[in-house]
Formats: C-alpha cells, sequence, structure tokens
C-alpha cells in the first residue's frame, strides 16, 4: 500500500542521496449546468523526487503517484533506477529554507461542503437580462504535505475555484474562464456583465479596416485564455536553463529590448509566489523548495529567472521556486487614446506566442476603432512581443486576476491590422 | 536540452530519466470477479436511493519504454478508479469519483452518495460477459530491444542529427460498466510507437517525428524503415534563405496536417456540447452544405484496431458508427460521452475519425502550389469559424514536383468553411494520425485516418526571418 509514511520509509531504507515526498489529499466538487451534473471526487497524488548518486555524479527521478494499489518499496527502487539512467555531473541540494509566508486558503471553504458551495456560487451568480449562461463551477480543497530528506516538513491547505461559462446573446457567444483562490475574488458577475456587453458590440461589428495603427488592448485580451496572457512570454524568457544554453532572445544584466531601459517608465516585472490568494501562491515549489519573490525585469533590464534546485547548484545561488505570479509595474497612462488611429482590443479568438522569439500573433474577436468608435472584428496583430511590451504605455489602473498584478490596459503605439 | 525547448518526446524522455533498466512495480493482484461482486452490491444499494444508478471502474496500467541519446529506460504506471453515476428524483445528475478501486473505497463512495445503512435491492444482473485474458506484461528487456531496434530502423547515416528518440507506449486499460440490467466489462491494449529526430536549421532546432498507434498487441504493427528514415530526412531538410511570401496559395495537405483540421472542425462544430453556440446551431443545421462535396466524415469507433476505439462508451452504452458529414453537407453530432481515462468529466468527444478517400491519386494532386507538411497545432474559434493551423513546413510545388524551395513554421489561416468548401482534391491513398491528449491529468485517446487533400487557403510566416 502507498502512502507518505511508507514511502519516507522505503526511501530511508534504501539510503537515497536527497529526495522529497510531496502529498496532496484532494477534494473537489464540479458542478456542470450544461449537463445538469454535480461532482465530487476524492483522491491523494503523491509526488517522489529522489536525487541519486553515484561515483559518477548525482541523476534525479521524478515520480507521479495516483493510487495506494502497489509497495512504496517497489516505488523508490524505480525511481533510483531512473534517477540512475539520467546521471549528470554531481550536484548538492541547497539547505532547505524556511517556506514562504503566504495564505492560499479560503477560510470560508475550509470546512464547507463543496459540493453545496459550487451549487450556490451557480445560482447566486447575477445573470445579465437577455442572456444565455450556462455555467460550470469547480471547487477544490486540498492538505499539501512536504516532506525532505533533511527533516525538513511542512503542510498546508489550499483552495482553489475555478469557473468556467458560455454565455450567448442572440447569435453571438464567448466563452469565459476566472481563476481564484478564494469566493471573493472570483468575480464572476463582473466578467458575465463585460462579456454580455461586447457581446452585444459583437452583433454590430463590422469588418477590420486593415493598416497602421496603435493598439490598447484591454484586461481581457491582455490576459487571453487565462493566466498571464501576452505577458507569459517573459515567464518563458526566464527559464535558467534555457538563458544558461543561450536560447533566450536576452540576456542577464542587459534591456530586454533595444532602448527598454531608457523609456520614461521602463518596465519591471516581479515574480512572486507569496502574494497571498494569487491562483500561482505556495508556501514551497514543486521541488520542495522555498518560494521566494524576486524580479524578473527591473527598469528594462533582464534581472532574474526562475531557479530549480539544480540550476541553484549550477549558478551557486538559492533556489526561488520558480516563476509564479507576476507582478507588473503599473504607469501613468491613463487610457486616452494615441494621437493617430487607435483600436481598442476588447477580445482575442487567438494568441499564439513564440517562445523563444517573443513574435506572437493576435487575431482579434472584437475591437473599437476609437477615431470613428465603431466595432469590427477580425484582422491579425503580428507583434515582436518582447519589443512591444517592453515600449508599451501601461496603465495607471489596476487589475488582479488569477496570477496577474499589475495594469488594466497597455497601449502598443506602433502596430500594423493586416 | 530539447525538452527546454517543448520537443513532446524529449520531456517525456527526461520525465521518466532514460538508461538504465527499471524494476517493475509489483501489482496488488485484483481479481476481476472481485470488482464485479463489489460494484454489484453498490448498484444494488444505490438503486434504493436513485431511479437510475451506473457505475463505472477502469484499471489502467501504462508502460512507456524510451531510448535517446543517453541511455534506455522503462517506466511503469498505475491508476484505477470509480465513477459512480446517479440521477436523483429531481433529474439532476450526480457523480462521485474516487481513486480507491477496492471493496472499502466502493463501500465508501456509496456511503458518500447515499448516507446511512442502506439494504441492497435483489437485482437480477445479466451474466457476466466471458472472461477474456488478462494482456500479457512485455518484459523490460524486451522493450529495451524494440525501442533499440526502431533507433536502428533509420538508415539516413548523418551525422547532422544532434538528437535521435524512440518510444513505445502501452495503455493497458480494464472496464467495468455495471447498472440495472448492464454488466459490460472489456479490456484494451493501445500501442504507440514514436521516433523523434532533430538537427539544427541555422540558429533555430528542426524537430521531425513519425508515430504510430494501433489497439492490439505490441506486435501486430511497427514503425518502418522508411518511416524512421523520412523522420530523419525531413529534420535535416536545409530551409531556403529569406522571407516566406504571404498569401493565397493552392495547397496540398499532408494526412497529418488534413487529419487536425477534421479534429479541430470536428471537435468545435459537430459535437452537442458545439451545439450550444448560437452561432454553431446557424452554421451547421442538420442537412446544410458546409463542405465541398468530396468530403464525408465518420466516427467509427468500431474500426477494427483503431487506436481511439472502443467497444462502449463511459455510460456503458454500446459504440456505433455517426456519419458526421455527408459528401459536404451536415448528417449528425456526436452526443456520446466520454471521460479522460474513464475517469474524468464526461464530455462528447470523437473516437476514430474517417475522412472518406476520393478516387484520385495522390501524385495527381500535385501541381502548382504549396505542400503542407508536419502537424504542429490547430487553434480554432468555433464562434467567428476562425482556424489558425500550424505546420512544420511548406515546400513549393510546380508542374506536379517539388522545387527544392521548403520553408519552416509556416500557418494556414482563415475561416474554416470556405477552406472545407475550397477542397478540390481528396487522394485514396490515407494515413492514421493518433492523439494521446492530457486533460487534466488523465488521457484521452483518438484517432484520425485523412487522404492528402487538395484546397486553397492564406499561408503566412508563423515568425519573422532570423
Amino acid at each position: 500500500m502507498i502512502s507518505r509514511r511508507n514511502l519516507v520509509n522505503a526511501l530511508n531504507a534504501r539510503k537515497v542521496a536527497d529526495w522529497v515526498v510531496i502529498e496532496r489529499v484532494q477534494e473537489l466538487a464540479a458542478i456542470a449546468e450544461d449537463r445538469a451534473t454535480q461532482r465530487t471526487e476524492e483522491r491523494t497524488r503523491w509526488t517522489v523526487v529522489v536525487h541519486h548518486d553515484v561515483p559518477r555524479g548525482r541523476g534525479s527521478a521524478h515520480l507521479e503517484l495516483t493510487t495506494r494499489q502497489g509497495e512504496a518499496g517497489d516505488v523508490v527502487d524505480q525511481a533510483i533506477s531512473l534517477a540512475s539512467a539520467a546521471i549528470g555531473p554531481a550536484w548538492t541540494q541547497a539547505p532547505a529554507a524556511a517556506p514562504a509566508k503566504v495564505n492560499v486558503l479560503d477560510a470560508a471553504l475550509e470546512k464547507a461542503n463543496l459540493a453545496t458551495v459550487a451549487a450556490e456560487i451557480a445560482s447566486t451568480t447575477k445573470r445579465p437580462a437577455g442572456a444565455q449562461v450556462q455555467l460550470g463551477i469547480e471547487l477544490l480543497r486540498e492538505r499539501v504535505t512536504v516532506q525532505a530528506e533533511s527533516g525538513f516538513q511542512t503542510s498546508w491547505l489550499a483552495t482553489a475555484i475555478r469557473a468556467e461559462g458560455l454565455i450567448s446573446v442572440g447569435d453571438h457567444s464567448l466563452d469565459l474562464s476566472r481563476d481564484a483562490r478564494r469566493r471573493q475574488d472570483l468575480d464572476l458577475d463582473g466578467a458575465l456583465d463585460q462579456a454580455a456587453a461586447d457581446l452585444a458590440l459583437v452583433a454590430t461589428a463590422g469588418p477590420a479596416v486593415l493598416g497602421p495603427c496603435a493598439v490598447m488592448l484591454r484586461a481581457d485580451a491582455l490576459l487571453h485564455g487565462g493566466g498571464l496572457g501576452v505577458w507569459s512570454v517573459f515567464a518563458d524568457h526566464a527559464n535558467a536553463e534555457a538563458e544558461r544554453q543561450g536560447l533566450t532572445r536576452y540576456r542577464q544584466s542587459t534591456a530586454i529590448s533595444p532602448g527598454a531601459d531608457t523609456l520614461a517608465e521602463p518596465l519591471t516585472i516581479t515574480s512572486n509566489g507569496a502574494l497571498d490568494f494569487a491562483s500561482r501562491s505556495a508556501p514551497v515549489g514543486d521541488e520542495g523548495d522555498a518560494v521566494r519573490r524576486f524580479a524578473l525585469i527591473e527598469r528594462g533590464i533582464a534581472t532574474g529567472l526562475g531557479i530549480t534546485a539544480r540550476e541553484a547548484a549550477r549558478r551557486k545561488v538559492d533556489p526561488n521556486g520558480g516563476v509564479r505570479n507576476l507582478v507588473i509595474a503599473r504607469g501613468t497612462w491613463t487610457e486616452t487614446p494615441a494621437a493617430g488611429r487607435t483600436i481598442e482590443v476588447r477580445r482575442l479568438r487567438s494568441l499564439s506566442i513564440d517562445p523563444y522569439t517573443g513574435d506572437a500573433s493576435l487575431e482579434i474577436g472584437l475591437a473599437i476603432d476609437r477615431q470613428t468608435n465603431k466595432p469590427f472584428t477580425g484582422g491579425t496583430l503580428r507583434l515582436d512581443l518582447v519589443a512591444a511590451l517592453a515600449h508599451a504605455r501601461r496603465s495607471s489602473a489596476a487589475l488582479r486576476r488569477g496570477p496577474y498584478v499589475g495594469p488594466a490596459a497597455v497601449l502598443f503605439e506602433d502596430a500594423e491590422l493586416v | 536540452m530539447l525538452a527546454g525547448l517543448g520537443v513532446g518526446s524529449a520531456s517525456l524522455l527526461l520525465a521518466f530519466g532514460c538508461g538504465a533498466p527499471a524494476k517493475q512495480v509489483r501489482l496488488a493482484p485484483q481479481v476481476r470477479n472481485d470488482v464485479r461482486t463489489w460494484l454489484r452490491d453498490a448498484v444494488s444499494r444505490l438503486v434504493t436511493v436513485y431511479p437510475q444508478v451506473h457505475v463505472l471502474a477502469v484499471s489502467r496500467k501504462r508502460t512507456t519504454a524510451a531510448i535517446d541519446i543517453l541511455g534506455t529506460g522503462v517506466s511503469r504506471t498505475r491508476r484505477d478508479g470509480v465513477v459512480f453515476t446517479v440521477r436523483d428524483k429531481s433529474g439532476m445528475w450526480r457523480e462521485h469519483a474516487t481513486a480507491e478501486l477496492s471493496r472499502d473505497g466502493v463501500q465508501a463512495a456509496v456511503r458518500a452518495l447515499a448516507p446511512g445503512s442502506i439494504k441492497p435491492a435483489d437485482l437480477v444482473f445479466p451474466e457476466p460477459p466471458p472472461a477474456t485474458n488478462d494482456p500479457v506484461d512485455v518484459a523490460d528487456d524486451a522493450l529495451r530491444n524494440r525501442v533499440g531496434a526502431i533507433m536502428r530502423q533509420d538508415k539516413s547515416g548523418s551525422s547532422r542529427i544532434v538528437y535521435a528518440a524512440a518510444m513505445i507506449d502501452i495503455d493497458d486499460v480494464t472496464l467495468w460498466a455495471i447498472g440495472p440490467g448492464m454488466d459490460r466489462e472489456h479490456q484494451t491494449r493501445r500501442v504507440r510507437e514514436r521516433a523523434t529526430r532533430a538537427a539544427w536549421s541555422g540558429s533555430r532546432p528542426s524537430v521531425s517525428e513519425v508515430e504510430r498507434g494501433w489497439v492490439g498487441d505490441v506486435d501486430d504493427q511497427r514503425l518502418s524503415e522508411e518511416d524512421v528514415t523520412t523522420a530523419s530526412l525531413n529534420a535535416m531538410l536545409l530551409m531556403t534563405p529569406g522571407a516566406f511570401e504571404d498569401g493565397e496559395q493552392t495547397i496540398v495537405l499532408e494526412p497529418s496536417v488534413g487529419a487536425t483540421i477534421i479534429d479541430a472542425a470536428v471537435r468545435g462544430l459537430l459535437t452537442s456540447s458545439a451545439a450550444r453556440r448560437p452561432e454553431v446551431i446557424r452554421r451547421l443545421a442538420l442537412g446544410a452544405a458546409v463542405a465541398s462535396p468530396q468530403l464525408t466524415v465518420i466516427d467509427d469507433p468500431l474500426a477494427p484496431h483503431a487506436y481511439g476505439g472502443f467497444p462502449f462508451d463511459d455510460e456503458g452504452e454500446p459504440s456505433a458508427r455517426v456519419v458526421l458529414l455527408d459528401q459536404g453537407k451536415v448528417a449528425g453530432r456526436l452526443a456520446r460521452a466520454r471521460r479522460p481515462g474513464h475517469i474524468g468529466a464526461l464530455a462528447p468527444t470523437p473516437s476514430h475519425l474517417q475522412l472518406v478517400g476520393g478516387t484520385t491519386k495522390r501524385r495527381d494532386l500535385v501541381g502548382d502550389g504549396w505542400l503542407l507538411e508536419g502537424k504542429v497545432g490547430a487553434v480554432f474559434d468555433a464562434a467567428s469559424d476562425r482556424i489558425v493551423v500550424a505546420v512544420a513546413r511548406a515546400r513549393e510545388l510546380k508542374g506536379g514536383g517539388t522545387t527544392g524551395r521548403v520553408y519552416a513554421d509556416i500557418e494556414l489561416v482563415g475561416e474554416l468553411g470556405p477552406l472545407l468548401a475550397g477542397v478540390t482534391g481528396v487522394a485514396e491513398e490515407s494515413e492514421t494520425t493518433v492523439v494521446r491528449e492530457d486533460i487534466g491529468g488523465e488521457p484521452m485517446w483518438r484517432s484520425i485516418q485523412a487522404p492528402w487533400l487538395r484546397a486553397r487557403g492564406m499561408l503566412r510566416a508563423r515568425r519573422r526571418a532570423t
């Protein structure tokens, strides 16, 4: 039978050089209005990280376990075998550091019946007049326990809420999704109101007029697809291994784009995994390393990377738990349009970003031409996203959603709609 | 290194840590009739509370063997689960899923749905299906030999290949579907073989993969010498310098690219979930002509040896062939529900899609235009019908042959309707693409059989010239 205790006993018995066991005891409840279904689930998942030392160096293995069936000793033997197969240069784990002090628990969900809460969220959500809404709500409550070879042990409770929906007005529909740690941060009513307003505009939208323009990206376009949206390009570029291999487009201690460090309001981005109730916050990372707040970009200069335990040993620094929630410094832009033609992009149909070059294609779902105040749909923006965001004007209005804290809108002054 | 670049197989290899032999995890014995007894008992108790009851149990084993420049590794994992589905008197469906496929786990789940002490009803279940032989576990040594054999199939003999990998992935699934008047059981073995090759093309890596998947025994099919060698040759293709000129072009779609489009179209438009959208209902009423008359698309979960096939769905209903598009006209929608890994949330999903082949020889499709090769992915917005299909490369065609000009990382963009309506040629010859998609940590197996297609579409470079 697999259990944390059995795994730890087996790891100790086999004298593995270093190990971490992460146990997640999870309860889920979901409601799907489209199928008139309530779902509950109970499960336990374990992650076993093993570092095995041999005279040639050190090998590492990660095993994900989802069933109690099996023997802990056999699992550890398999992990050691796999680690032995991936021997690289020797390195040693940094001493365990204190977990980040962060709250990821909605106190109201600590003891609540999750299925009841999911049904309550669905039934109390205000549906815009004239709109048809089908919601899916999923709640997760988990007890996470991390135990390491060094004797380090910590445990915490976490909650997560995910809402997805399809909203239809007349002949048009939009998808929406929101993630939050607390029910009060979900803001489903606001999301539905905004979606209904946008659908009303879609109904009157004309075709895109192509050509040069300034582009204002609003919140739903900025964070298209949930998560970090366009800002994910900087998380990709903060991969320490890719940076060491020279595969990122800019290097540490240099400007992320020519002139990015000499602007009036240069870009500053911080990864903060210790932000209370943010969706990517945690006291400890996926390898048992303490999560830390660190700057990725300071005033247009690349200054930080997400550092794993192995990469930290190579660089002789402390691990930081990787890139998590992004905090982007706001600007002073008051969301006034640029001098020439400005289009305000409300929704995207798709966003594709090349993680190595930062080239991006943004397919426009809904935009408003601010010269004529007419909505349109269609057209594509091809952007060098790193340069565009480095030089973009950032609004002074704040937005906090999921793993993102930063300006509510940005303005690219030099773009072309194709 | 390639894992950092997002190459799926390399990351898989690193995740499993290729190299030395791995011991097999000893699994607790599980007797199929024990499972049946627990599930029948659960159903007998739940029917006293709920008018409709269904239980689906799964025991799944995954065996993956992989080889790359570091060495060879074998990984074995297991996943069990039970989903109890009941419908209460108000008509609401309730599901309770547990990872515990044991007597205690089943009893705990029954208590979660119907607290208190419940006496079982006197239900009569059908005779259990005849027992089938459990798939024989393939020994680690045999698996290592097999992946080694895939590597040795490569006859390109070039030193320009900087990374090479091969993988065999075996999913063994045993399913039980029990309800009042229902007792079904099935065992499936799905096998995938994949070879990956990478070479540098200028300052960027060029990655090529070839993959084959089937239901059956490990030896039933295999990647051929031609398949693996072609993967190497494609990775080593020298790209034409300069920028690709964007524009509307005549295009020939390799089967994997056509399969990506058909898969995106069916999932986005031709399921009961998609039919919730007013735009979809308006455009795709039954009988509406939405594509070229040369296109007929069928979802056939009963196709022999199909990787995405299955004998009964996750509600226990026997599977059946559904014609989705008949000579360009909408003929049906997928309503049958499947669960990722047989334990996730129900959603209508295609199984084995077949785009019926035409009467034209593949070589006769090639005139002037561009041949699009190597699926990368497709993003489809069902509301606006906009599709963006990323492909690995475009080869220029002229006079029925290739000119030698090749560009990497090309996108086919536009509206799906006109793209499908503009299909002017469908080849006789087809190939099958397999998909093992990860949905919330659980696999969804699909396959798509598609022929070469000729159409017109807007092509553009995915990134600036470097």
